[in-house]
């Protein structure tokens, strides 16, 4: 008897069926691959990281790129995103498996000391050469001057990193008439302007980078230092007690989650007008600006106070800067590019993607027209000029002070956390300050030492 | 000999060689970027283990692992009970309960953060509302609240494994000991420790050793919720390994406390495979 024919459709899917359609299915996958590798884009490419790639800034970077591709056709340039917190694992892991990226920008100057001191960076005196060294502000490569009389990296900007951000009208309404420029006159503006659920500050006490950078400003506006001229631990010493106990009375004016604050939480406790005063660069004009326009006629920023009125003002800039690994491969075409992104207009509309954050190296376009017609810029001129001024003479834990020898542990103390840790023992825990202290040298001095 | 060449071989890629590295590594002072360092024997073994850092975190470590999994079993057992009921869209409860396992820990923290916030969280505000707290509570920063909410995230996330686990097993109960339990007079909370747990028994046996081994090295969870802090109040011994492997540059060291990490887990697993195997021994007898 025939067994009647059975529909092709309705036959049940066997295990073997499908063995067939996935050994096609690869085939076919195998094949569209082959085919594509005869089409694949035969141009040079090099690889950019930053840490700073906000989508404004992103939009600046592929201008420039675009720039660069169009006046040479047989380079790509492919942007890749790092972040603040994750790069020196993200750069440890590419050294190690030799995945170099071909060029890095807006990581802090001592980040390149320390790399090009371990043999990982190429010396950058050709790209500022092609960019003109006159045309930077003066000294503005000093931070990146080595050993050996090179350049390890050079400036893409300068940070005012650790400005007093205040509201003018919450000063005003406190009868307050000028920003404070002392701990004393900031404490007490603080005390006056906390009310209605508004905290008088912003300032950080987490676990983290930022209490650690943060706090070194504060160490120095008491007129100590974190280690001597020639990198001899100092921070055992009466005004890093000063500067505790200021950071231990300001906790009370900051709110209850400061002490898991990095810069996000930070700069979003000032521009949402939670606190009446905040501490970060410029990028507090941008968000103000997008995320509450209603205090942007009130804010305005100083200089961070210092202990007294006899000391000078100190300022964190990370000197954020422009470097090259050693052996990623096209160093030419890198270096080509590299000096490409300085190219005036283009450089001011990567300025103009985080106006006031990210300040220019180069004198000629801090002064251009172009560069101040910025909105923001324009609206805040008197504070972008401010912190221009205050940037350029700031200072970094790679190089406390003019006269400190370049420190290439500091970007390993910073990751350590040890000086946010000496923060969290003395504030939160309420340890003795002389203890805590006294730990922090001798864990300072291990990590000299490694 | 041949046949099983290729499972050696994969084994031995992704399980020998990596375990064999890093003890290798461990008996280096290395530094990171460059893999390059001297031979230093067992000075790393020797400064860690006489380092308060090491046996704080270990301890800090202990605390986390207990804690979330305790949280982890009973609302996974709880949950699991749950679904077994006849309960409504017990399906589609089912599919949803599986969700907190299947989003990233990225966004798992970004979205628990956020709840915590003491300036615009929800949690605070609810308290608050509610006249159970006159001010925001500090969840993150301040100790135990840390290590309590970090818990409560990790044992929210991970709950659905003991779940599955759990409901697998319930479903393969015979109702014929519910009814004799039932038969005997047997309240709904005498079925529970006298018929549904003892069933439960060797399958929560596998869940707390995956889970205790899983637990112990959890790293982004508590790093990206916590970063350790405050001071070292969440510091378990996986951010240990990374910062000095990342942050301080310093592979060997971290080898070593990778690998002191692995024997005390190792504790962990002899234990298991003993009572595996004196089990296998009294079912053979039986």
């Amino acid at each position: 008897m025939n067994q009647p024919e059975r529909n092709p459709l309705r036959r049940p899917v066997t295990r073997r069926d499908t063995l067939r359609v996935l050994a096609g299915s690869g085939a076919a996958a195998a094949a569209a691959l082959t085919a594509g590798c005869g089409s694949k884009d035969e141009r040079t490419t090099l690889r950019w990281w930053s840490p700073q790639a906000s989508p404004d800034q992103l939009k600046a970077y592929k201008a420039q790129i675009a720039a660069f591709e169009a006046a040479n056709p047989t380079i790509r340039v492919v942007f890749e995103a790092t972040s603040d917190e994750g790069y020196p694992a993200q750069f440890a892991t590419a050294f190690a498996a030799r995945q170099l990226p071909n060029l890095v920008t807006h990581l802090p100057s001592f980040a390149a000391q320390q790399y090009y001191a371990e043999g990982l960076l190429e010396p950058v005196d050709d790209v500022i050469k092609a960019i003109g060294i006159d045309r930077y502000f003066a000294g503005a490569n000093e931070v990146y001057r080595t050993s050996d009389k090179h350049y390890c990296a050079t400036g893409i900007g300068n940070t005012a990193a650790d400005m007093l951000w205040y509201r003018k009208d919450l000063l005003a309404a406190a009868g307050i008439t000028a920003p404070p420029a002392t701990w004393d006159e900031l404490r007490s503006a603080a005390q006056k302007m906390q009310r209605d659920g508004i905290y008088g500050a912003a300032l950080p006490y987490g676990m983290n980078a930022m209490t650690s950078l943060i706090f070194i400003g504060f160490i120095h506006r008491a007129g100590g230092q974190v280690f001597s001229p020639d990198l001899q631990v100092a921070i055992d010493s009466q005004p890093t007690y000063d500067a505790l106990a200021f950071f231990q009375s300001m906790r009370e004016f900051c709110p209850t989650g400061a002490s898991n604050f990095s810069w996000g939480e930070s700069l979003t406790a000032f521009v949402s007008g939670s606190t009446a005063t905040g501490i970060y660069s410029g990028r507090v004009l941008a968000n103000v600006a997008a995320q509450n326009p209603a205090i942007a006629d009130a804010i305005g920023c100083t200089t961070y106070p210092t202990m007294s009125r006899d000391i000078p003002a100190w300022t964190y800039n990370d000197f954020p800067c422009l470097l090259i690994p050693k052996g990623a491969p096209h160093l030419a075409e890198t270096k080509a590019f590299a000096a490409s992104l300085y190219q005036p207009q283009l450089y001011a509309q990567q300025m103009h993607a985080a106006p006031g954050h990210v300040l220019p190296v180069l004198r000629a376009v801090a002064d251009d027209g172009f560069y101040r017609a910025n909105p923001l810029i324009t609206r805040y001129a008197a504070e972008v000029d401010l912190m221009t001024k205050a940037a350029t003479a700031g200072h970094n834990l790679g190089q406390e002070t003019a006269a400190h020898k370049p420190n290439l542990k500091a970007n390993e103390i910073i990751a350590s956390n040890a000086i946010a840790e000496l923060v969290q023992r003395v504030v939160l825990n309420k340890e003795n300050p002389k203890a805590a202290v006294a730990a922090t040298a001798v864990r300072l001095a291990e990590l000299m030492r490694a | 000999m041949a046949l099983i060449a290729p499972t050696i071989l994969v084994l031995g890629a992704v399980i020998v060689y990596p375990l064999l590295s890093a003890i290798y590594l461990s008996f280096f002072s290395i530094y990171t970027p460059t893999l390059e360092g001297h031979f230093v024997g067992l000075a790393n073994y020797r400064d860690l283990l006489g380092s308060g850092g090491f046996w704080s975190a270990l301890v800090t470590t202990a605390i986390w692992t207990v804690g979330t999994l305790t949280l982890q079993i009973l609302v996974g057992v709880g949950m699991a009970l749950l679904l077994q009921q006849n309960i409504l869209f017990r399906s589609l409860a089912r599919g949803l309960v599986l969700f907190p396992y299947f989003l990233s820990t990225v966004v798992a923290v970004l979205v628990w953060r956020w709840l915590f916030n003491d300036l615009y969280g929800i949690l605070n505000q609810m308290l608050m509302n509610a006249g159970i707290i006159a001010a925001p509570v500090n969840w993150l920063g301040a100790m135990p609240n840390a290590m309590l909410s970090i818990m409560v995230v990790g044992a929210w996330k991970f709950f659905p494994f003991v779940v599955i686990a759990v409901l697998a097993r319930l479903q393969t109960i015979p109702e014929s000991l519910y009814e004799a339990a039932r038969i005997d007079g047997a309240g709904p909370v005498s079925r529970f420790f006298d018929v549904t747990l003892p069933q439960l028994r060797d399958v929560l046996t596998i869940v707390i050793l995956l889970r205790t081994v899983w637990d112990f090295k959890e790293f982004d969870l508590i790093y990206l919720m916590t970063g350790g802090g405050p001071v070292n109040g969440t510091r378990t011994l996986p951010l240990i390994v990374y910062n000095q492997a990342f942050g301080l540059n310093q592979m060997g060291m971290a080898a070593a406390y990778a690998v002191s990490m692995m024997l005390v887990m190792l504790v962990f697993m002899l234990a298991y495979l003993r009572r595996a195997n004196a089990r296998s021994e009294a079912d053979s007898a039986a």
